[in-house]
């Protein structure tokens, strides 16, 4: 028995694509399509679907073997605890409008980690496994409990690899927690919505506390070296930014890297944001026109590389399945294996979209608590899920082996698991990003080919990025 | 050039395994053998096995080295070098294929040295990487493998690279090869195209490629660890794009892939001419086909590739390869900021030629 185990997609630039179940893809003619269809193949049809791995024959152990090795190259299987997010407080000194975790106020009581909490996130990380350790302080804002931010990474010095990220809005830095980011194992994250009248919009209000913030940033970008801070626009699709001014605030600042996130739909943004339910044509149109402006500037000026995050995740996805580690888009998805959250209150949750989800009282997703442990039924109920591998559109897309699932938030936006994989915002945006990265992979504009290898971190830019048969 | 054998004469009857130790230490072994006498150009030694004296380097330069005392032709063989990461040991002569460019021409005729060659191993420094070559090795698989298995069991710190052109994998092996133990073993296997009549044609060997894939089969299934190579020539240099498609879609298992420069000895020294293709003048098809290696996330390298022969987006690929007791410079390469990383090039290339190649970085 021989097996073809390919996908099909329209694509307006690769002609057909058509993708096998490992990723291995290729852009088709009409004819051969017909040949296909029609159980037609010529001798160089077959010479070439089985060179490149699509045609296997079930009697050829090697070949079964070679297909199912790249098979499991697409499959995530995570299996130690070395990434966690916590929230030592929810407390913050700002209020932004679309916050997607409800954040208390800055001196209300009861919304920090109890001692208690904390001996029980140290005595978790005395018992992982692993020699590398990756600490995400999340909030609230981390910065207002520095004792806590010292308290654990004091504990984290067993660890051969750490990497500890502060999300912080960088509004009051003071020496304390200059010390803390003075560590080279320590890395900032902050947000940065623009320039200063759109970072202004929906984070800081006033002229005093923006102005507060860019001298912030200013001066920790002027004090570290490049890669120690990294910042993420959010963007309100009703009225998003200008995009060069959007790239010019970065690239000032010496940031290359732009994750263009339209506005979650948790926390606060249910309410004041309600457009964020669905990411539309204009949302579509957006991200394009700026991802190619992008694609524009790094051709003009060729001694940096700007990016924007997630096509670059999505494109190496496709390239090198299993280097990357992005848990936003993985399949499957294991949830409270390789990373939980612990909120301000020791409860555990699988990811922070869940616990936002929890915080505004749309449904409980926790899967247990930090002294006690997560690796009960809950876990093993969204674990169940948690995957795109069975799922019956997914097991007839293109783009299956490179995308990802991710049940929370089917929860959020749509209060279940079980619509039809099509009609989930998940899987439109997905489609139109995988469907936009293969018209740059077929484009022949060289500008478009030196971000792409750029991208891939390729040290040359070769002549072509999708191959086609005739 | 370091030599690797040496005249030597001993009262002993056999040929023995000993390690030289310039000064008596604490943990001296029953196969260690002590300095007695030297001079600047040789040393006496006795062993349990009898005494025997090196002549043609100073005692110095062979403190800890594993050797294979010979009497009757009155030579050591230095079987590991103390200190050096190019130890690699000729299990046989013998070959099943004929590789038009062999650097090592195959002889009819098999001596075996198992037994030596796993007391050698057993006395290696710790943490070596010993390299097992030929001839072809899995001619005498059982053995080979017995004595794989004996040191890696000994010796947890010790790890093997075995160059085969594994012809002789079979599925009864898979219960052998799986073993966590085998870990610490990579298998370096030729592929010289993705056309198997051309691949047939190069090692001389017709149904090469197809037993080949029987083989990797196995290999596959036994989790191996294996180090892919081709060596470049005029025949098959426009081909390796197509090589590494295919590679990347089909072995993609593989934890690298070497493209070897021709080395000028053996049957290529009389083809030189007709097999050498010269990436130097047309770097093209080598480009193409490490740029498919990157795109598709397999690991490869350049062997025997001098590093001002390689265009720089591909510098880094270019790997110090040769061996240190067979690696020479150009005359040029004095000034060169780089050749602390190059491989230069084999003694044995054309001195003319390598002149004329380099351009000092």
């Amino acid at each position: 028995m021989i097996i073809t185990p390919l996908r099909l997609r329209e694509h307006s630039s690769a002609g057909t694509l058509c993708v096998n179940d490992t990723g291995r893809f290729f852009g088709a003619s009409p004819t051969f399509v017909a040949r296909l269809t029609n159980d037609d193949l010529s001798v160089e049809d077959e010479q070439f679907l089985k060179c490149e791995g699509h045609r296997i024959s079930v009697d050829d152990k090697f070949a079964r073997f070679a297909h199912l090795y790249a098979l499991s190259e697409r499959v995530v299987q995570p299996t130690t605890l070395d990434y966690l997010i916590l929230v030592p407080t929810l407390r913050c000194n700002l209020s932004c409008s679309y916050c997607q975790v409800s954040r208390a106020g800055l001196r209300q009581k009861g919304f920090d980690w109890t001692e208690d909490t904390l001996a029980a996130v140290l005595e978790q990380l005395d018992k992982l496994p692993g020699d590398r350790i990756k600490i995400e302080f999340q909030g609230g804002e981390p910065t207002l409990r520095p004792d806590l931010i010292r308290a654990v990474i004091g504990q984290c010095e067993r660890f051969a690899e750490r990497q500890f990220v502060i999300c912080t809005n960088l509004q009051v830095v003071t020496d304390e927690i200059l010390a803390i980011f003075d560590r080279p194992d320590v890395f900032i994250s902050t947000s940065l919505d623009g320039n200063a009248q759109t970072h202004a919009r929906n984070r800081t209000a006033d002229t005093p506390t923006t102005d507060g913030f860019f001298a912030n940033l200013k001066r920790v970008i002027e004090r570290y070296p490049a890669g120690k801070i990294s910042a993420l626009p959010t963007i309100d699709p009703e009225s998003p930014p200008d995009i060069d001014a959007l790239i010019d605030s970065y690239a000032a600042l010496g940031l290359d890297g732009i994750f263009l996130r339209p506005i979650n739909y948790q926390g606060f943004a249910r309410k004041r944001h309600r457009g964020s339910r669905e990411q539309g044509e204009a949302w579509r149109n957006y991200y394009e026109r700026a991802v190619r402006r992008i694609i524009q500037r790094n051709w003009q000026d060729k001694s940096r590389i700007l990016e924007e995050t997630y096509f670059s995740i999505c494109l190496r996805r496709i390239f090198h399945p299993g280097a990357e580690r992005h848990v936003d888009l993985r399949n499957p998805n294991p949830m409270g294996i390789d990373y939980i959250v612990v909120d301000h209150d020791g409860t555990v949750y699988p990811t922070d979209e869940a616990r936002m989800l929890a915080r505004s009282g749309v449904v409980d997703l926790s899967i247990g608590d930090v002294a006690t442990g997560w690796n009960g039924p809950a876990r093993e109920t969204l674990n169940r899920c948690s995957t795109n591998q069975f799922d019956p559109a997914c097991r007839r897309c293109a783009y299956q082996p490179f995308c990802g699932r991710d049940i929370i938030d089917d929860i959020a936006r749509y209060g279940r698991i079980d619509l039809p994989r099509t009609e989930t915002e998940f899987c439109r945006r997905h489609l139109h990003i995988f469907d936009f990265v293969f018209e740059l992979i077929y484009s022949d504009d060289p500008a478009v080919r030196y971000s792409l290898a750029r991208w891939l971190r390729l040290p040359a830019t070769p002549e072509r990025f999708g191959i086609r048969h005739q | 050039m370091i030599p690797l054998s040496l005249p030597a004469v001993s009262d002993a009857e056999q040929p023995f395994i000993a390690r030289l130790r310039s000064s008596a230490t604490l943990d001296l072994g029953e196969r260690d053998a002590l300095l007695i006498d030297e001079d600047e150009v040789g040393g006496s030694y006795a062993a349990a096995d009898g005494l025997f004296a090196i002549d043609g380097v100073p005692a110095v330069q062979l403190d800890g080295d594993v050797v294979l005392v010979q009497p009757g032709p009155g030579r050591i063989e230095r079987l590991l070098r103390a200190g050096s990461r190019h130890n690699t040991l000729l299990v046989t002569e013998r070959c099943d294929q004929l590789c038009v460019m062999c650097s090592q021409p195959p002889k009819k005729t098999h001596v075996d040295r198992f037994d030596y060659l796993e007391q050698a191993c057993l006395l290696a420094e710790p943490h070596s990487l010993i390299g097992i070559s030929g001839g072809e090795p899995t001619l005498y698989k059982k053995r080979l493998l017995s004595m794989v298995e004996r040191v890696l069991t000994d010796r947890p710190d010790i790890q093997f690279h075995i160059l085969t052109n594994a012809q002789h994998f079979d599925d009864d092996d898979i219960h052998l090869l799986r073993q966590p133990l085998y870990r610490r073993v990579s298998w370096g296997i030729p592929l010289y195209a993705s056309d198997a009549s051309m691949h047939d044609e190069i090692v001389g060997k017709r149904g090469a490629f197809l037993r080949l894939f029987e083989s990797f089969g196995v290999l596959l299934a036994s989790a191996a660890r294996v180090e892919l190579r081709t060596v470049l020539l005029t025949s098959n240099a426009d081909e390796l794009p197509a090589l590494a498609r295919f590679i990347s879609a089909k072995l993609r298992f593989i934890e690298v892939w070497s493209l070897m420069q021709l080395e000028n000895t053996g049957f290529a020294k009389g083809r030189w001419q007709d097999l050498r293709y010269n990436h130097g003048s047309r770097f093209e098809p080598v480009a193409e086909a490490l740029d498919v290696m990157n795109l598709n996330g397999v690991a490869a390298q350049l062997f025997n590739f001098p590093r001002c022969s390689v265009p720089r987006p591909y510098r880094n690929f270019a790997v110090a390869s040769i061996s240190d007791w067979k690696r020479k410079y150009a005359p040029a390469c004095v000034t060169c900021t780089e050749r602390e990383l190059c491989t230069g090039f084999f003694e044995w290339h054309p001195s003319d030629e390598a002149e004329a190649e380099v351009t000092p970085l």
